[in-house]
């Protein structure tokens, strides 16, 4: 589902996981504090990259998940652009609505879009370095020995495991009742909705129940204990981190220089 | 003759980018990741740690008393996010996902919501890119802990006031939904300063969604009733 199809075949899975923690949350901060259109196009830039050429990550893979977040990052950097202004306030373009209210784009504004639209979309390049190479069980793992607490770490695992099952199961129900002709109109796709919802959390809690039981019978003590799996040293991840964090400080300054 | 012409193709296509609109919400609701800028970033996840911290608190100690309540928790947070991920019927003819914020903070209560909520917009976030980490904070605070209080506050009082079941369910989730909505809004625009214009985006697109996320849970809970009155005692809901 999602990244994780991904990352199971990434060539950086054996990789510890700790150090791509590390590398893109490095990167992801950099990009958000510098606040800066030309970073911000970089980290794009060099995590796709990185993405394609260490992970070895198809360049539609990395395009099509880039796009998951772009309905939203144009309507809000739209209303950040287009806005009520001031009846004196200079402006590019703008419009009077109803004769009485002035809307339109100011120089200022139109920065502040772009810069927010380059940043955002840099962090989201940076946060798929981690997503789309680490599967979700080697993460999980991580954040135990980044000394996330144990109950916390166990509830994730358990609820990945369990997302597949009631997925499944929700799949499922979903082709059965659309079968014999189900979610007709809008009455009638509430009423079935509402036997999904609720069939499917039935399902989830006896499926807890009979986990709980099997986990019992095999001496459950109130802990799951797994071993994590041998990983290579992240010493090439931390290295390449480097060099993007280069990248992005030179962007900054050579942004700061032409700007000044 | 030519100009009556040109009407006929933007009425619907203006009718068409609406409701495009609102399909688009469905993954607007969460704040993207680098959206908000470092200080709203961190505060807001400032604003979180004491309600996680509460949350997590007891959550253990539900666990320390029966180990079971570890795995039923884990499904019922699993369920959460299937919920989010399954399409909801709308009026519009377009579909969009259900918040699950009422359903969940009426089954769970709302201080294990606000955990089971945190790894969940974790999972969201980096499996399917719905909501960031840096934004982690923002979406935790307008879905797992303003939603969930509206909502579980509203069920609890008017079922104290003596309010039919089916009414409680329905505005609890719907006033969720919105409130949801709302503090999204309102996180969004207080940083850029156009609050009004979020809320009237917001208003347009939520609104109809949240009377159909709130008949769902309606629907919903009639049937739990019937057929699961000894889970949702188990869960003292009933």
């Amino acid at each position: 589902m999602g990244t994780d199809r991904y990352a199971y075949l990434s060539r950086l899975r054996r990789v510890d996981p700790v150090a791509k923690v590390w590398t893109a949350l490095a990167v992801l901060l950099l990009c958000l504090f510098s606040e800066s259109i030309a970073v911000g196009l970089v980290t794009l830039v060099v995590m796709g990259v990185l993405n394609m050429a260490l992970g070895g990550q198809r360049p539609g893979t990395v395009l099509h998940f880039m796009k998951v977040p772009l309905a939203f990052l144009v309507i809000g950097c739209l209303t950040i652009v287009l806005r009520p202004l001031g009846a004196e306030e200079p402006a590019l373009w703008a419009v009077w609505l109803f004769g009485r209210f002035r809307w339109g784009i100011s120089g200022a504004y139109l920065r502040m879009g772009l810069m927010v639209f380059c940043k955002a979309m840099g962090a989201i390049s940076a946060m798929y370095f981690l997503a789309l190479n680490t599967p979700m069980t080697d993460l999980v793992l991580a954040l135990e020995r980044l000394h996330v607490p144990k109950l916390l770490v166990e509830l994730m695992e358990l609820i990945y495991r369990f997302i597949f099952v009631l997925m499944d199961a929700a799949g499922r129900i979903r082709v059965a009742q659309e079968s014999r002709l189900g979610y007709g109109s809008f009455r009638k796709s509430l009423d079935h909705m509402g036997d999904l919802v609720s069939l499917v959390f039935l399902r989830a809690w006896r499926k807890g129940d009979k986990v709980y039981t099997a986990l019992e019978s095999r001496g459950y003590d109130g802990s799951l204990t797994t071993l994590s799996a041998a990983y290579t040293g992240g010493a090439r991840v931390y290295a390449w981190g480097a060099a993007a964090i280069a990248l992005q400080a030179a962007a900054l300054l050579v942004e700061r220089r032409l700007l000044t | 003759m030519k100009q009556n012409r040109h009407n006929h193709v933007r009425l619907p296509a203006a009718i068409l980018a609406v409701l495009g609109l609102s399909t688009v919400s469905a993954s607007a609701m969460h704040i993207a990741e680098g959206y908000l800028p470092k200080v709203w970033a961190f505060g807001w996840m400032a604003v979180c740690i004491p309600f996680v911290a509460a949350g997590f608190l007891s959550i253990r100690k539900k666990v320390e008393r029966s180990p079971k309540a570890k795995v039923l928790l884990a499904m019922c947070g699993a369920f959460a996010f299937v919920l989010s991920a399954l399409k909801l019927p709308s009026i519009s003819g377009s579909c969009s996902h259900p918040t699950g914020v009422g359903l969940g903070a009426i089954l769970f209560g709302p201080t294990a919501t606000t955990v089971l909520g945190l790894i969940v917009l974790l999972f969201q976030a980096l499996l399917l890119a719905h909501g960031g980490l840096t934004t982690l904070g923002a979406n935790l605070f307008s879905m797992a802990i303003v939603g969930p209080l509206v909502s579980w506050g509203v069920y609890r009082g008017l079922k104290k006031a003596g309010a039919k079941p089916a009414v409680a369910v329905f505005c609890a989730a719907a006033l969720g939904d919105l409130l949801t909505y709302v503090t999204t809004s309102f996180q969004l625009g207080v940083v850029y300063g156009n609050i009004t214009e979020y809320l009237t985006i917001f208003a347009v697109t939520q609104i109809p969604l949240a009377i159909a996320e709130g008949l769902l849970t309606v629907v919903v809970f009639n049937v739990l009733e019937k057929y699961s009155a000894a889970e949702l005692r188990e869960l003292s809901v009933l």
